[in-house]
């Protein structure tokens, strides 16, 4: 089953091409570190929202502790990189595989509840995991986290010297959560989720298996994320419960995803797009030293989406939420 | 395994379990009357203890006289968001209030930190590390003058709740919304009333804290979460169960930090949480509606 094809004319149809084209050739037009730095972050945050859309947006089962999964991602590629020396682009595996298998047993447990429920639960789990990273200190270096050593440009393990690099391959990670969101919106299972979110006795009158559709929406979810997870060892050397475990990460996850659109294969690219270069602008008119500016420009924008434009900000484009939603 | 010690620790338990108990009633009220989850709840914890530090600072004033001012000025503020923002999200999809209310959350500890920065302060009375013995358990003064300030205003909500015109329209209106608006009782004020009450509860909770706890601008998300899991043990929206659930989460963290592992006292904390949840998420009182 595929959605019908959108009514697009004009330069709505050329538009993703050319900025595409434009993406690939920017690191070489524009070679500057900190631009380079900024771009990756946002595809990195898009990344995240897309997976988090899966079960968060598209099932509407709003989770508050996805960080969690991509600390699972993070953990094993770390220490294997470290211990073994495997490289992060085979070591990320076994994490997927414990971010999955996690997801499975704890969709099981926790898609019985709804609403505030199930919000509550994802909080707690997310902080369940945060708590063990904590205490097992000998196995995961505690509070003070895993460093990665930079032994200059590798690209074995995927360590390299100059940015660009790691533009493509984030950007090759986000073209992968598209692609897989795009697979999971135009799917079956894409329109049982959207009736789960609709309504759930409905949907289930109608014979679709809550469970099993929501644990699937779920798994994929927290597979993608775990990837981002390995992707963010190999990017920035270091991780720590707070930083890759967080509520704080998992509500800056869900916010790229909610401001841009819930449930919409694009939303989230327009949540980071916002949101990173916001947060940049914040640091260097409020300095990066007090974090909290940039944070309550997001509160803001949460609060105010939310109030005045609870289908994201991609709902007030021309045709936006219509286009990319299938009724 | 020495008894004084775990009556010492089942002691502590208690004292912290009567601070929950204040955070939580109000928490519960919220829910059981509005049927809202304030995710922010927490740090109306920490907007109490920063008024706290702030009169104690500035105007030497005691956390537990503060408390008279604290309290009815943050139900001002409680009517006025609840006025301003919540209200505009009642009859909508969980989703909308869960959102608005941690994106309140955020902003709140956020705001803190820019003006207070991250330090930790603190708020010291002459009492500060008294102690007296009673047998072979130890009292610390400015625990057991929390526990004894948040029982009592505790018990006050239960009077306000049972005895008054006003309180009986609150339960009224958790409990059959439309029954009461047919009865004359406006539920948008009962609204305003019950999230100006159960923050100002929290923040009164906050005050107490103070002489033995941090002030920081995370300070909340210490407390919301077990404030959560109180509520959801004694039953969404039931007072005495939130207040029993307080108590028993005191007990459960202070022994898990005694005898398992001090940084996992938490995490007994959450494996009941999600057990509840999971297998009797009406609690283990049962579902109240506030009474």
């Amino acid at each position: 089953m595929n959605a019908a094809p959108p009514d697009r004319s004009g330069w709505v149809r050329w538009a993703p091409w050319v900025l595409l084209a434009l993406i690939l050739v920017f690191p070489f037009l524009f070679p500057s570190r900190y631009l380079l730095r900024t771009m990756v972050n946002i595809f990195f945050f898009a990344a995240l929202g897309c997976a988090w859309n899966i079960i968060g947006g598209y099932a509407g089962q709003l989770s508050l502790g996805h960080a969690a999964f991509l600390a699972m991602g993070a953990y094993p590629t770390a220490l294997l990189l470290l211990g073994y020396q495997v490289p992060p682009w085979l070591g990320f595996l076994p994490g997927v595989g414990i971010a999955v298998l996690l997801a499975f047993l704890l969709g099981h447990l926790v898609f019985g509840l709804r609403g505030p429920y199930l919000a509550l639960s994802t909080l707690a789990f997310g902080e369940i995991v945060r708590i063990l990273l904590l205490h097992f200190r000998d196995q995961t270096g505690g509070s003070l986290g895993v460093t990665i050593p930079f032994k200059g440009t590798d690209a074995w393990k995927l360590q390299f010297a100059s940015e660009q690099p790691y533009y493509f391959i984030c950007l090759g990670l986000l073209g992968f959560c598209l692609y897989v969101t795009s697979r999971v919106h135009g799917s079956r299972m894409g329109y049982y989720l959207q009736a789960i979110k609709e309504n759930q006795d409905a949907a289930e009158n109608l014979g679709i298996d809550l469970a099993r559709n929501k644990v699937t929406a779920l798994m994929i979810s927290a597979g993608l994320t775990a990837v981002l997870g390995g992707f963010y060892v190999a990017y920035f050397y270091y991780i720590d419960p707070d930083s890759v475990c967080g509520t704080d990460l998992s509500i800056k996850i869900l916010l790229v995803a909610i401001i841009g659109g819930v449930g919409t294969v694009w939303g989230p690219i327009i949540g980071s797009c916002i949101l990173i270069p916001l947060t940049e602008v914040s640091n260097y008119l409020f300095g990066s030293g007090r974090a909290g500016a940039s944070l309550i420009i997001y509160a803001v924008i949460l609060v105010v989406v939310v109030l005045f434009s609870p289908k994201g900000l991609i709902s007030l484009l021309p045709g936006g939420a219509r286009s990319y939603r299938s009724e | 395994m020495d008894v004084a010690i775990v009556l010492q620790a089942v002691v502590n338990g208690l004292m912290m379990g009567g601070v929950y108990a204040l955070i939580a009633v109000g928490l519960t009220l919220i829910f059981g009357v509005m049927n809202v989850v304030n995710f922010a709840h927490g740090e109306f914890v920490m907007l109490g203890m920063v008024l706290t530090y702030l009169l104690h600072t500035f105007a030497g004033m005691d956390p537990a006289v503060s408390l008279v001012l604290v309290i009815p000025f943050m139900l001002g503020v409680g009517v006025l968001i609840q006025k301003g923002l919540i209200s505009r999200v009642i009859g909508q999809p969980d989703e909308a209030q869960i959102l608005l209310t941690l994106g309140l959350s955020v902003l709140l500890i956020n705001v803190a930190l820019l003006f207070l920065g991250p330090d930790y302060r603190s708020v010291k009375t002459s009492y500060k590390l008294s102690v007296f013995a009673a047998g072979p358990v130890l009292f610390s003064v400015p625990r057991l003058l929390a526990f004894v300030v948040a029982m009592a205003f505790s018990g006050i909500l239960w009077l306000f709740l049972t005895r008054t015109d006003l309180g009986k329209g609150l339960r009224a209106v958790a409990e059959k919304p439309e029954v009461a608006t047919l009865m004359g009782i406006n539920p948008r004020k009962m609204h305003a009333l019950a999230f100006g009450i159960g923050i100002s509860l929290a923040a009164g909770a906050g005050s107490i804290l103070t002489p033995f706890f941090y002030t920081f601008p995370a300070v909340g998300g210490m407390f919301v979460l077990t404030a959560f899991v109180v509520v959801v043990l004694g039953g969404m929206g039931n007072i005495p169960g939130a207040i029993l659930g307080a108590l028993a989460i005191g007990v459960t963290e202070s022994l898990t930090s005694q005898f398992l592992a001090l940084d996992l006292a938490m995490l007994g904390v959450f494996i009941i949480f999600v057990l509840v949840l999971v297998f009797k998420p009406s609690g283990i009182l049962g579902k109240g509606k506030v009474y």
